[in-house]
């Protein structure tokens, strides 16, 4: 996989289809098709509780899917994380161990810290502490930031903008455009306004369907009930 | 950092969230059962059997692990690590500190 990662000539394209999962009577993925290329910043939206932590995670392979198949290139790699620089997942819930200080977590996936915060001056003099020592955005914040970074060709980002305050959901924006052109970003977050326009593709959740919308993409938000207005 | 100093090190960061529980084990069973044992002159065979009854509550710790801790190896995921490498790596760590106490144990009360 690694060959895969470093081959500099073309985009690594990641597929995923197959993917059917039901909770006792209620089919809540069924018939899935996502594509995400490097370079590419794709967003997930859906209403709550259609499947996109659930999708993210079976992507990811941390939820195995008897008939799931997620390949990169044409190839199977399930589960996906298992294979070294291919991709990471960031959870909503705590991803760092509460033992672990900001400085240890980066050195162990491989980011350079100070690189990966360079636009959050304000953070600095954080670094050194554990996860559950910043406030809530902060630590979501530094947690988007070390898996941006880290040298992976996608990321997948289960409400990265969850907690942030508004001047930094602008820079992580900021900065998710500028990774991109290394990585393949898939995003899901209910902050439509900032997803949207840094989306390179949108997909909507709907009724276990997952549709590719394409055109006016507001319009077909408010068609499918996603947005009132 | 090399990917096996790295993966070393992230089966010790979880050994420590698990080791209340397993550390609790192992000297429940070295000070309940080898230590009367020693001082009584008959422990010396007992060390296999008590090795096997210590692996033998890894399922316990992981199941109680499982139940309070569900999100806890993300982190380890996003380092390429999976549940069956973690923990066998911590059970093979766990089994090896169990064995080295209760050598050391038999050797100062011999």
């Amino acid at each position: 996989m690694s060959q895969l990662i470093d081959n500099p000539v073309g985009a690594q394209v990641l597929e995923a289809d197959g993917i059917r999962i039901g909770f006792g009577e209620r089919q809540v993925l069924n018939d899935i098709y996502l594509r995400v290329q490097t370079g590419q910043l794709v967003g997930l939206l859906g209403r709550n509780g259609s499947g996109k932590s659930v999708l993210l995670q079976t992507i990811f392979g941390a939820r195995a899917v008897a008939d799931a198949s997620v390949r990169v290139n044409g190839r199977r790699v399930v589960p996906a994380f298992r294979h070294p620089g291919l991709l990471n997942y960031l959870p909503q819930e705590p991803l760092l161990p509460p033992s672990l200080s900001l400085v240890q977590a980066a050195d162990m996936l491989g980011v350079d810290l100070v690189k990966a915060t360079a636009g959050f001056p304000e953070l600095r003099p954080q670094l050194g502490r554990r996860l559950g020592e910043l406030s809530g955005g902060s630590g979501r914040l530094v947690q988007a930031l070390l898996l941006l970074h880290q040298p992976t060709a996608f990321s997948l980002f289960d409400e990265p903008f969850s907690g942030v305050m508004p001047v930094h959901v602008e820079a992580l924006a900021e900065e998710m455009q500028h990774v991109k052109h290394r990585k393949g970003l898939l995003i899901t977050d209910h902050r439509y306004a900032e997803v949207l326009p840094i989306c390179d593709v949108v997909y909507l959740l709907h009724q276990g369907r997952l549709l590719r919308l394409d055109g006016d993409v507001r319009e077909q938000l408010r068609d499918y009930g996603y947005l009132a207005t | 950092m090399t990917v096996l100093a790295t993966q070393l090190r992230a089966v010790a960061l979880f050994y420590r969230s698990v080791v209340p529980f397993m550390a609790g084990i192992s000297a429940l069973i070295l000070l309940a059962v080898l230590l009367p044992a020693l001082r009584e002159g008959w422990g010396r065979s007992l060390l296999p059997a008590l090795l096997l009854v210590k692996l033998a509550t890894a399922p316990v710790v992981w199941y109680l692990s499982e139940q309070l801790r569900p999100g806890q190896y993300w982190f380890y995921f996003n380092l390429n690590i999976s549940r069956r490498r973690l923990w066998a790596g911590v059970v093979a760590l766990d089994g090896l500190l169990f064995l080295g106490s209760a050598l050391l144990m038999r050797a100062v009360l011999s």
